[in-house]
């Protein structure tokens, strides 16, 4: 199984062509699941961000149909599994079996050898199960019996869990976590598009009848084209910015890691791909700051008794912080320049 | 009760510095060291009785005894047994000084020499002081009572001095009290036991208490303002204002402008009269004589390197019997006893009087005024002369030249002769003076050669403005320029003939004004007059009025000084006569630098500042346009930055694009690097400028929001309508992303048009007091001065707090608190 390089795969598409490619995705998806383009989008801009996707509502909204229809709206692999507490490692990573005949251990492969892994309830396996995604989902690589295999590219977890029943699950770690780039809510549909999923799922699964419109090449093409996406040093400035706000803020205990600055940065190089930019903005960092930063921290206790959700947290600190003021000093601006990016370092302000 | 004896240590320091003013009163500091030892034993013995335990009457006993012991051993009656324990005899002896001391108190003007009596009633004062405040401070616990005594001490100067009372010293009497306020109550928070903090950290022993710091701060405002509200009140600044300028007069004799009459500086005061542009009216005199010559109220006749000063004077109470001049009346001098009545007006607040040479007899003068015998002046200590009215007899002598002529030179030994011929040495006017005595044999010839001197032929003239001064420089410039007025006609007078050997002084007085005809003659300050007056052996102090008489209002001209300028064949009559009405031509010369701000100080005359009669108009009107331009600055300012923006804006940007092939076939647009910089600046510009535009409208401008967002929001809410409006807002939301985000700017698009159909919509939308406001006082401007504002002060406070910080390292608390600095 030889794979393109990233060298091979080349730097950025025609615009037309990366934008044929990525709305005919779109478009498919759009079938099975009615009015939630900007969701659809935001999966698309995690896969072409090479991350990992944790879609987290209550049940019933189409979590796994989204992950479904993702993957087969792209010809590759797709593995399914259904996390359940009786789940092992070796049922996620594989497992070497003696074979009679060679006389000798074979390597039997696990789900995680595919391009697109649906792990549905993920938080119903157990935490040693679930650790067992932590070397594939960060490294893309599995380790068994001291050989270490490599996986394939495009490689993306699209897990599902529900935040509401509790009982008889295993709240994911916060290394886990901390590995999914984004986690999105589906949110009930507005009550056209439940009219049209009315008419469109009465008869038959509409997903039965989704084609693939896209393959693996194509996904790495488009990925491709994504890492060239210009970022300016304001935005740059303005993600690391973001992340220490949260690392300062008086509401949280944790902020967000520098793996959170980079996958930020990255899915903000995808939407702004997606929307037809070669260079990133602020704005795609201001929309991304909540699904991409708000599950990786933890609020304080107080916080938490005042019933602040990290979403909100996250949305007032996007709110509150300045842009940074970097760009050339031009002769006729009489302000100072000042130092430390124009302004101070973050204050959390004190009541 | 190591709390106790510092606090008692505290409050007999308090005493010694509150009675700091006394050193105004005495001419040396003997009294402090006397004052020191009383004070020291009054506190020793307290100290010792709360030792003992004693109850509060038995610490009071104590501190009496120490202080009767210390006095006794101070004021030695002769009579003490082992020197120090006294006697009925001792206290005989302490009435003597008492009683002694009250007579002293009249007859001596300030300063005092060390006169024992004096002295006694000082220590005696201070020392129970000592024990009041002690009483007061340590034993009922009560400090800021003990204000009051120290206060009683205080008001001796004040008492002395009626105008002004110098200031320095009760800054130390006042540092000395709060002192005593401050340890009462540290001592009073350490009872607590435990220091409080306050922020609840480690607050170390050497550093102060956060809690404290706002009372540090009340005070400091406090005392700020007890200060600056007087000063602020007019008529309330003369005496620190003084106090402060000259230096509290530590000096004995030197001339300041305070209460005293030796502290008067005439001539500075006479030429700030002379200069006036304003005429008051200051004294109104009668006389029976028919043409009087000056009357006169002050002499200058110490002659230091700086000039001629006022000496202290001395002398006997006014109203007892006065020296008779009638018995040096020898062959050639007329003298006639004459009535005169004078009637000071408001405006003329002096320690002197002005009476006519020589008074033999005053009325209605109370024994606070004093005669000056040599110097023929009547002054006080402790009143002052506005609104006095009172009358006297004097004897007028006039001189015939060879009576003078016939008056032999003083002997070298001759007391007057030794004081009144001290001059410093000045070459350039030795050589004039010896010139101009060659060949003269008796010394009213060599003064009568000097005086003639001083005549319009040799090239004198008189003028007010010239700058005054009577130092060697001065002289010698008035000599060789011979433009002066009056003072410096009378001092160089009185140097050459110093010079000559001849005993001389400045005299000061009023010429002779309006005349009513029935002798009552009204004196304005524009008779201020100064002249020369010359010793004669057996004859005394004779006048010579150097300045030429034409100039000078109400000049007189006498025999034996006769005018020097008028005609020769013009004899003047024998006595005196009066020059009719010289207008002086320069006296109300306008030349507002001239004005001397001091001339009030010594002569309080009239209300103040002069006045300019010139239109007021033109201060009105550049003020106006001073205010105009001021306010027109923000304005200027904004539309400068406006036009410059628009400069940079309208060089058309990009004008090289190429299109290059890409990797895979495409074309790429490619900027020109500089072209691309200057599209990116255009873009900032206009945006810079759609900010401003915004603040000047009152439209929020949110630091959080990205050009786009700012874009999308302003096309929302507030330029809805206009559609030119929003595809500028965006055009211009789009520019500036592409250049602070993108790889290459937005170009070939004109932001100016869509500038101006932004502003043009923002002002359609605003009322017509924000228009105005954008227009006139643009608050965007206004926004930047005060953000600029704001981090200076925030610069300054930073850099304070932390020279502050530095500098505690030394804090002397902390370096006896035994700490190494950090």
């Amino acid at each position: 199984m030889t794979q393109q390089t990233w060298d091979e795969v080349g730097g950025l598409l025609p615009h037309d062509e990366f934008r044929a490619a990525s709305e005919a995705i779109v478009a498919n998806i759009e079938q099975v699941i009615e009015g939630k383009t900007a969701t659809v989008r935001l999966a698309l801009a995690v896969l072409l961000a090479e991350g990992h996707l944790l879609i987290e509502d209550v049940p019933g909204v189409g979590k796994t149909k989204l992950a479904k229809a993702l993957a087969r709206s792209i010809d590759c692999s797709v593995r399914r599994i259904q996390f359940t507490p009786d789940l092992l490692p070796s049922d996620v990573t594989g497992v070497s079996v003696y074979n009679q005949e060679t006389h000798d251990f074979e390597f039997r492969p696990g789900a995680v050898f595919a391009n697109l892994v649906v792990g549905d309830e993920i938080n119903r396996a157990s935490p040693k199960t679930q650790s067992a995604l932590l070397e594939c989902m960060e490294e893309r690589q599995v380790t068994v019996d001291g050989v270490t295999y490599q996986l394939q590219t495009p490689f993306m977890v699209i897990a599902t869990q529900n935040p509401i029943e509790m009982e008889g699950t295993y709240p994911l770690p916060e290394a886990q976590r901390d590995r999914f780039t984004a986690r999105i809510a589906m949110g009930y549909p507005d009550p056209g598009a439940e009219l049209a999923m009315l008419d469109g799922h009465g008869a038959t699964d509409p997903l039965h009848e989704l084609r693939p419109v896209s393959d693996a090449a194509t996904v790495r093409r488009l990925i491709g084209h994504v890492r060239q996406v210009h970022v300016a040093d304001a935005v740059k400035q303005y993600a690391i910015d973001l992340v220490t706000a949260t690392r300062e803020a008086p509401d949280l205990r944790l902020g967000a890691s520098p793996r959170a600055t980079l996958q930020l940065l990255r899915t903000a190089r995808a939407v702004a791909a997606l929307e037809g930019r070669d260079y990133v903005l602020p704005d795609d960092l201001q929309a991304l700051a909540v699904p991409v930063l708000a599950h990786r921290i933890i609020p304080t206790a107080d916080a938490q008794l005042a019933r602040r959700t990290t979403d909100a947290i996250v949305a007032e600190l996007v709110h509150r912080l300045p842009l940074p003021h970097d760009r050339k000093r031009s002769p006729y601006d009489t302000r100072p320049p000042a130092p430390n990016n124009g302004r101070g370092p973050y204050e959390p302000r004190r009541p | 009760m190591t709390a106790h004896r510092n606090l008692g240590f505290v409050a007999a320091a308090a005493t010694l510095l509150a009675a700091a003013p006394l050193s105004a009163i005495f001419e040396r500091w003997t009294w402090l060291i006397q004052a020191a030892i009383v004070v020291a034993v009054v506190a020793g013995a307290a100290a010792l009785s709360r030792l003992a335990r004693a109850p509060l009457w038995g610490q009071v006993l104590a501190m009496l005894t120490g202080l009767t012991l210390a006095l006794t051993w101070v004021f030695p009656g002769g009579t003490e047994f082992f020197a120090f324990v006294p006697t009925p005899a001792t206290f005989a002896h302490f009435g003597d000084l008492l009683s002694a001391s009250l007579s002293d108190m009249r007859s001596y003007g300030v300063q005092v020499p060390d006169v024992d009596s004096l002295l006694f009633l000082a220590v005696l004062g201070i020392g129970a002081v000592a024990v009041v405040v002690d009483v007061l401070t340590v034993g009922l616990r009560r400090p800021a009572l003990a204000g009051l005594p120290m206060l009683a001490i205080y008001s001796v100067p004040v008492a002395v001095y009626v105008d002004s009372v110098p200031a320095t010293p009760f800054v130390v009497g006042a540092c000395g009290y709060l002192w005593l306020l401050v340890t009462d109550n540290v001592d009073r928070v350490r009872r607590f036991g435990r220091r409080f903090t306050g922020e609840g950290r480690d607050v170390d022993v050497w550093e102060a208490s956060p809690l404290a710091a706002a009372g540090r701060r009340l005070a400091v405002v406090g005392v700020v303002l007890a200060v600056a509200l007087p000063l602020a009140v007019p008529g309330m600044t003369g005496g620190l204002l003084n106090a402060v300028g000259d230096g509290t007069g530590t000096g004995n004799g030197r001339p300041g402008q305070g209460g005293s009459p030796g502290r008067i500086d005439l001539f500075a005061a006479l030429s700030g009269q002379l200069n006036q542009s304003e005429v008051t009216e200051l004294v109104k005199v009668t006389t029976n004589e028919p043409a009087p010559f000056y009357l006169r109220f002050g002499v200058a006749d110490e002659l230091l390197p700086t000039g001629f000063r006022v000496r202290v004077p001395s002398g006997k109470p006014a109203n007892r019997n006065l020296p008779d001049p009638t018995e040096r009346g020898g062959r050639g001098v007329t003298q006639q006893r004459y009535e005169a009545s004078v009637e000071v007006s408001k405006n003329l607040t002096m320690p002197l009087l002005p009476v006519y040479a020589e008074p033999v007899k005053t009325e209605d003068l109370s024994g606070n005024w004093l005669y000056d015998a040599n110097r023929q002046i009547v002054f006080s200590n402790r009143e002052n002369s506005r609104g006095k009215r009172y009358s006297f007899d004097y004897v007028r002598s006039t001189f015939s030249p060879a009576a003078l002529r016939a008056a032999p030179s003083q002997p070298a030994d001759d007391p007057v002769l030794a004081q009144q011929t001290v001059t410093p040495s000045v070459r350039e006017v030795q050589k004039l003076v010896d010139q101009l005595v060659k060949g003269r044999t008796n010394d009213y010839d060599k003064v009568r050669a000097i005086y003639d001197y001083f005549s319009v032929e040799n090239g004198f003239t008189y003028s007010l403005s010239t700058r005054s001064g009577t130092s060697g420089d001065d002289i010698t410039n008035f000599l060789n320029t011979k433009v002066g007025f009056c003072q410096q006609y009378a001092a160089a007078m009185a140097w050459l003939v110093r010079s000559a050997g001849i005993p001389a002084r400045v005299a000061f007085g009023f010429t002779n004004g309006s005349n009513s005809g029935d002798g009552t003659y009204v004196l304005t300050n524009k008779n201020l007059h100064a002249w020369t007056e010359v010793h004669f052996g057996g004859i005394g102090w004779v006048p010579f009025d150097a300045t030429p008489a034409a100039s000078v209002q109400g000049s007189v001209r006498s025999a034996w000084a006769p005018d020097t300028d008028a005609p020769e064949d013009v004899t003047p009559l024998p006595g005196s006569t009066a020059a009719p009405g010289g207008v002086d031509p320069s006296a109300g010369a306008d030349d507002p630098d001239r004005l001397d701000k001091d001339a009030d100080q010594g002569l309080a005359v009239g209300d103040g500042g002069p006045t300019r009669q010139s239109p007021v108009w033109p201060w009105w009107v550049g003020g106006a346009l001073a205010l105009l331009a001021l306010l027109a600055v923000p304005a200027l300012r904004r539309s400068a930055l406006r036009r410059r923006r628009r400069a940079r804006a309208s060089v058309p940007a990009a004008t090289t694009m190429a299109a290059v092939p890409g990797q895979r076939g495409e074309a790429r647009e490619i900027v020109v690097g500089v072209d691309a910089e200057r599209a990116r600046a255009d873009a900032h510009a206009a945006w810079d400028e759609l900010l401003d535009t915004l603040v000047d409208f009152h439209v929020r401008v949110d630091l959080t929001e990205t050009p786009r967002t700012t874009a999308e929001r302003l096309t929302r809410e507030t330029l809805a309508e206009d559609a030119a409006a929003v595809t500028g807002i965006r055009l211009l939301g789009r520019a500036e992303e592409r250049a602070r985000y993108a790889r290459d700017p937005l170009t070939g698009e004109e932001l100016h048009p869509a500038l101006r159909s932004v502003r043009g919509a923002l002002a359609a939308r605003a009322n017509r007091r924000t228009r105005l406001l954008a227009a006139l006082l643009p608050p965007s401007v206004l926004l930047r001065w005060r953000t600029a504002l704001t981090e200076r002060s925030t610069r300054l406070v930073t850099t304070t707090g932390q020279v502050r910080q530095r500098l505690l390292r030394w804090n002397p608390r902390r370096l006896l608190a035994g700490r190494p600095a950090r």
